[in-house]
Parts: C-alpha cells; structure tokens; sequence
C-alpha cells in the first residue's frame, strides 16, 4: 500500500483522533507521545511507525524512527526494525527483531538454521532475527577486514543455547547479501558420527569416504551459490576413474553436478571444490574474484574423536575421513580474499563434558594450535533490552497464551526461570 | 569412634524400627508358623521334585532341619567380642537387629535382613565395638613400653623428634569406603637446632638437581610443567601469519623474525597466550588473548 494511501485511510476512519493529535503535536513532542499513547493501541502506533518510515526509508532515517518515541521506549520498546540489510545495521538497532527475506530464507539457509528455529518460522510464518551485539561485532570486523591478507578465524563461543548458531547465520546473512561465497557447513558434529557408509577412499589408501554426508552437502552448497557455479572456472584436471574426468576450464557447476549424481566420488569431489574455492578466492575483486565466508558450526569435532568403526572395531581417528581432512584445509590461514567464522557446539560434541563452553576446553590442544591466532567473539545470554525485545515479539505474534504471562508477575517468573537464555526461554514459552 | 557412633545409630534405628515394623514382622512369623502348621506332608522325600517315571526318583540325602538361630538365644549382656571376634561377612542369625536394606519396591519397605545381600556386601565394623577395642588395647599393652617420663612437653617432643608423620583418616557416607585425600601423609620438618646442617643439606640437594642426567634430554612437550612460547605451534603460527601479512619484500631469514619478534603487539600475543595456557581458561583471559590477536592482526 502506498504511503499516502495508508494515511488515508487511517485519517478516515480516526478523523477526530488525528486529528487532536496534530494539535498536541502542535504543542510540543511531550504532548503528542502522550495523545499517541492513549489513542491508539500498541499495533497501531506501530503501523504509523512504519508509515513514518516508508516516507523515509534506507538507513539514513532510521533516527526518526528513535527520535519519536523516547517515552515509549520504557513500557512498550519497538522490537521490530524495518532495515533489513545486515549491512546497514548498527548499534541503535540492538535488541531489535529485522525479517529474513522469504527469498534469501529458502536459498541461503537450506541446512544452515537450528531446528527448532525452522519450526518458528513455520508457525510464524516469517523469519525474524535478532540484532545482538556478537553479530554486529562479526559483522565490524568483516567490513573492516584487509581481504590481501590471510584470512582471519573468528570463533564465536558461549553457554549452551545462548544464540551462537543464530549469531553465524546472521553473518551468513550479511555476506551472502554482499555476494560472497559462503560455504556453509551446518553441523561438522554430523561428519563424525552416525555414519551410515563409509567407504575406503580411492584417492589416498588410508583415508575414508562418507559419501551420503558428501553428497548432501553439495546439493546444498549448489542451492545456496547457484549464481557462482557457472563463473568460476575449475584450474586443475581432475580424474575420477578411467574414463571420467572434469576438464581444465569447465565451470565449478559441472563439478558439483557430478558429485551430486556420482555418489561414490562425492566426498573427492567436496575436496575439490574447497581447494578451488580456495586458489581463486585470493583475486582481487575486478578479475572476477570473490570473496569466501567458510562458515563452521561446531568446529570443535574437527580435533575430537568419531564414534565411527572401522569393520575391526577400531576407531577412526577425525583426520583419517576425507571430509574432516579437507575440511583442516580449509581452516589454515595460509589462503587470503576471505574469512573463516567458527562455531563452538558443545550439544552434538562427542566426549566432551556438558559444562564446558570456552574455547580452549572445546578445541583440545591440537584444535587450539590449528585455530591460533583466532578472535574469539563471546555469546552470552539475552541482556534485559534484548530480553524486552523478546517478550514483546512473542506477545505480539500471540506465542504466549497464557494470561498470566502477560502480566508483570508473568514476566518475573519467565525471566526466573530461563535465566534470560534465549533457548532456554523458546522452550518455555512453547508451553505457554 | 566410627564403631561406637555406629553401635548407638544402630540400636536407635533398632528401636524405631521394631516399633514401626516389629508389628509386621510378628504377623509375618505368625502367619509363617500357621502356614507351615497347615502344610500337607507329602510322603515322598523329594519334597516339591515331581516324579522321575521310569528313571526312579533321586536318592538325596534328607535335608536336616535348621535349628534356631542364634539371636534368639542371646542374652542381653552377652559377650559379642565373642559373637564378632574379627571382621567377617553379615549373618543375619547372628545380628540380633531388625535391620532392613535395600530399594523400597513398589511404595513398599526396604527388604527384611534374612537373606539380604545388600547387607552382605557393604563392610560392617561389628568387630570392633568399644569393648573389642578395649581388649586389642589391653592384648598389645604387653608389647608397649612406658612413655619417656622425660617427654613432657611437646617442645621437648619436637626437639627430639624433629621430623614428625601425619597420617590422617576419614570417615563419611559414600559409595566407597576408600578416601582418596586419606592417602596423603605429611610429613613436618621443623628447622631444628643444627641450622647449618640443614643449609648444607639443602645446598647439597640445589647443585644435584643441576646435573642432567641422561634421561632427562627425552623430556617432552608434555611433561613440560610451565608452557613456553619458544617454539610452540603458537610461535610458528603468529609469525607465519605475520610473514604472510607482509607483502613480498621482506626476505625470508632470522633478522625478520627476530624483528617480528621483538614488535610490542606480538610480546602482548606471547603474554596472553602464555597465561591461557599457564592459568588455565576463564573469560578474562579469553578477552585478553582476543584483544592482543586484534592488534597482532591489525583489525
């Protein structure tokens, strides 16, 4: 609906309203909040809020936004902002819900979202994220970031369910939007565990294959970087089997097709394209280079033990399967035109105790040595701003049904009784 | 102690018990006595074995019948040293309390004693009650000496005896009956009267840890106690990093490295590095190390 249209048609029908509260306007800022406030009820101010804002959309004017409601901000905070480009988000939008487009849902994040947040967006039927200080901070470093040097680890680290995954896909979100590559691996925990194939490689004697898991990943990687596929283009010949190669020249898609249908390759396959993606990603921006966001959650079951038996019950060792040693690879600081961002996961980790969060207890020794010099980016529970933000929201998708949750007594107990963890607090108030 | 303290705790929990469940337990025997009053007396000897048919019924010798136990016959000032003369297992006939043990199935009790083998299992210190021990004590006087009338006072104790052993023992309520801190034994050496025999000792001790001995060149990262920067992973991998960062230019040698080296920001990184690893993690070590990577790294 166009601008004026909208205000049309609330001037119909609250003529007398709008009225009154242009003459309080008239009388000061003071006045006006106050008529604002007893006129029109809570999703109504917002709708003028975002009026205001279609007038003067882009980041520049998001001040208006803040300006008009100070008084607001104590009893009903605006949890919601209309910039939904990661890039133009800033400090002022902390604690603030933006929606993930539908479009960029389906083709940035086919894997990369916690489950449970998946089933949110079904039920709210939109997808909106959190702005919250680590993502921001992520974000600060990338646009900061000298892309002729080595590329830079960023961990991000925290208590169990305090938004570290949700942090990594906000990051995502923002490179992908400046066109970046990103290879995405949702959860390495699944590498190391569970596998329900696992071949002996053909490349290298001693090493493993897992190709479900392989193959997997590469229907997913070629959903979220369909516009790379056909660009770059491969430097190397590679030979699968006597008679099937991929030649000099032809482009990445091909590779990644070829994965995909040939199952048994798929894991050298994924070798492959990381050692490509990694050659090329060192040109600059006018030879058709591009920059590379490898993004790991759970980055820790790269240095710990598998669950996976060899046929003489033995226990492979992380770096005898293909992917876990390509996947090193990757790691090392030794490439440039790009950033490693890393998750620590205790939930899916194997043999590791359930108290521990920080970094150097999760890596081990040999992950720490591999990872250093690395940032490390602390994720911590909801602050009280960000918890508002998140009572509100959910009150205003009609998450929380029960009455006495929307009481200040309500509230008391739910903060009690998560601690303000955000996933925690998803939990709780599912029951609500 | 621990054997007088337990005596006490058992017979209260003997008291409170036989007023909760003494009623239960006679109903039980009465109804025991009744039922076995009532039993019909097969004439075959194989009591409850059907018959073996044409194989013809197995001779076994007739099973003698149990006399009574012998806390019935306990008079109450009775000699139990004689009872429980040394450690030995639990046996119910000869505990004349009615203790019970055990997992309260389905909302029930904890089960009887007789033929508990949750009793069975735990050590008991029924052997060393305070009239038992009086009698060791009395048994070993024999062997002992009078104390040194001389020994009065602890300081004349110390001078004699500079060096003294301190064991300790422990008693608390867990699954296992061994204490681990239980194994530590100090031992005390007070700096006595030959000062300069001790400051020769010690010197002694200093010059011999400086000698090397043949083995100690197989020392390895790991036994390391304090970790050092010098050639760690951690050293190799901040100046790669730095090396990378400088563009083509700067020769590769050891002048670069020891330039690199000597920088402010990569003395910061080796402190910080150096505390996590010494200290251990906390988020103010964490922080200090991100700081310091973010000037090393120039972000």
């Amino acid at each position: 609906m166009a601008p004026t249209a909208v205000s049309n048609k609330l001037k119909a029908t609250h003529r007398k309203q709008f009225q009154e509260l242009q003459e309080a306007g008239e009388k000061g800022e003071r006045e006006r909040t106050m008529t604002l406030h007893r006129l029109f009820p809570l999703r109504l101010r917002q709708t003028i809020a975002q009026v205001r804002l279609l007038h003067g959309s882009g980041c520049g004017h998001q001040l208006e936004e803040v300006a008009m409601e100070p008084e607001l901000r104590k009893e009903t905070s605006v949890f919601r902002t209309q910039v939904n480009d990661p890039a133009c988000q800033s400090e002022r939008h902390l604690g603030q819900y933006y929606t993930l487009p539908t479009s960029h849902l389906h083709t940035i994040f086919p894997h990369g979202l916690p489950a449970r947040y998946q089933q949110q967006v079904k039920t709210f039927n939109e997808g909106c994220v959190m702005v919250r200080q680590p993502a921001l901070e992520l974000i600060s470093y990338l646009k900061a970031a000298d892309y002729s040097k080595p590329a830079v680890r960023y961990l991000l680290y925290g208590l169990k369910g305090s938004g570290k995954t949700m942090s990594l896909c906000h990051t995502i979100h923002y490179c992908s939007t400046q066109g970046w590559l990103v290879l995405h691996i949702p959860d390495a925990h699944l590498w190391v565990k569970n596998c329900k194939e696992l071949l002996p490689s053909s490349y290298h004697t001693s090493r493993f294959d897992q190709p479900i898991e392989a193959s997997n990943w590469l229907r997913n990687f070629r959903t979220t970087n369909e516009r790379f596929l056909s660009k770059i283009k491969l430097r190397q010949r590679y030979t699968w089997t006597k008679r099937e190669s991929t030649e000099k020249g032809s482009p990445l898609g091909e590779l990644v097709d070829m994965g995909v249908s040939r199952v048994k390759s798929s894991s050298d396959v994924v070798g492959a394209v990381l050692k490509e993606l990694r050659l090329q990603a060192a040109e600059t921006e006018e030879s058709e280079g591009f920059r590379l966001a490898v993004a790991i959650d759970g980055v820790n079951s790269l240095w710990g033990r598998t669950t996976i038996k060899k046929e003489d019950k033995s226990p492979v060792a992380p770096e005898e399967l293909t992917l876990i040693h390509n996947l090193r690879k990757m790691i090392d600081n030794n490439w440039c035109g790009g950033a490693v961002i890393a998750t620590l996961s205790q939930t899916g980790s194997l043999y590791s105790p359930s108290s521990a969060y920080l970094p150097k207890e999760l890596l081990g020794e040999e992950g720490f040595d591999s990872m250093d010099p690395f940032i490390p980016v602390p994720v911590s529970n909801y602050s009280e701003k960000e918890f508002e933000s998140c009572y509100l929201y959910y009150l205003d998708r009609h998450w929380l049904q029960h009455p006495h949750s929307k009481t200040d007594e309500g509230k008391k107990e739910i903060i009690f009784l998560s601690n303000r963890n955000p996933s925690v607090l998803e939990r709780l108030c599912a029951f609500l | 102690m621990a054997a007088h303290t337990l005596n006490i705790y058992m017979l209260s929990l003997g008291r409170m018990h036989c007023h909760i469940y003494g009623r239960n337990v006679h109903k039980a025997l009465n109804r025991a006595t009744y039922a076995t009053a009532l039993s019909t007396n097969n004439s075959s000897p194989n009591k409850g074995f059907p018959d073996r048919g044409s194989r013809g019924p197995i001779i076994r010798r007739p099973r003698r019948e149990e006399g009574e136990p012998r806390k019935d016959r306990m008079p109450v000032d009775q000699d139990w040293t004689a009872v429980y003369p040394t450690a030995a297992p639990f046996r119910p006939g000869s505990v004349p309390l009615p203790v019970r043990m055990g997992f309260p199935v389905k909302r029930g009790v904890p089960p009887e004693k007789k033929g508990n083998l949750e009793l069975i299992k735990i050590p008991n210190f029924l052997h060393l009650t305070p009239t038992a021990i009086k009698k060791h004590c009395e048994a070993m006087k024999l062997f002992c000496t009078e104390w040194p009338s001389a020994l009065d006072t602890n300081v004349k104790c110390d001078e004699h005896f500079p060096i003294k052993i301190e064991c300790k023992d422990y008693v608390s309520a867990g699954t296992s009956i061994r204490n681990p801190s239980a194994r530590i034994v100090n031992l005390r050496v007070s700096i006595c009267p030959n000062y300069d025999y001790a400051m020769y000792l010690l010197t002694v001790l200093y010059h011999e840890s400086w000698k090397t001995e043949a083995w100690e060149s197989e020392k390895t990262v790991a036994d390391m106690e304090e970790y050092s920067w010098e050639d760690s992973p951690s050293q190799k991998n901040a100046l790669s990093t730095l090396v990378r960062m400088q563009i083509a230019g700067e020769v590769e040698g050891d002048a670069v490295r020891d330039k690199l080296l000597g920088r402010p920001e990569v003395q910061e990184y080796r402190e910080s590095v150096i505390r996590l690893m010494n200290e251990g993690e906390s988020e103010s070590s964490i922080l200090q190390y991100r700081e310091a990577v973010k000037k090393l790294l120039k972000l």
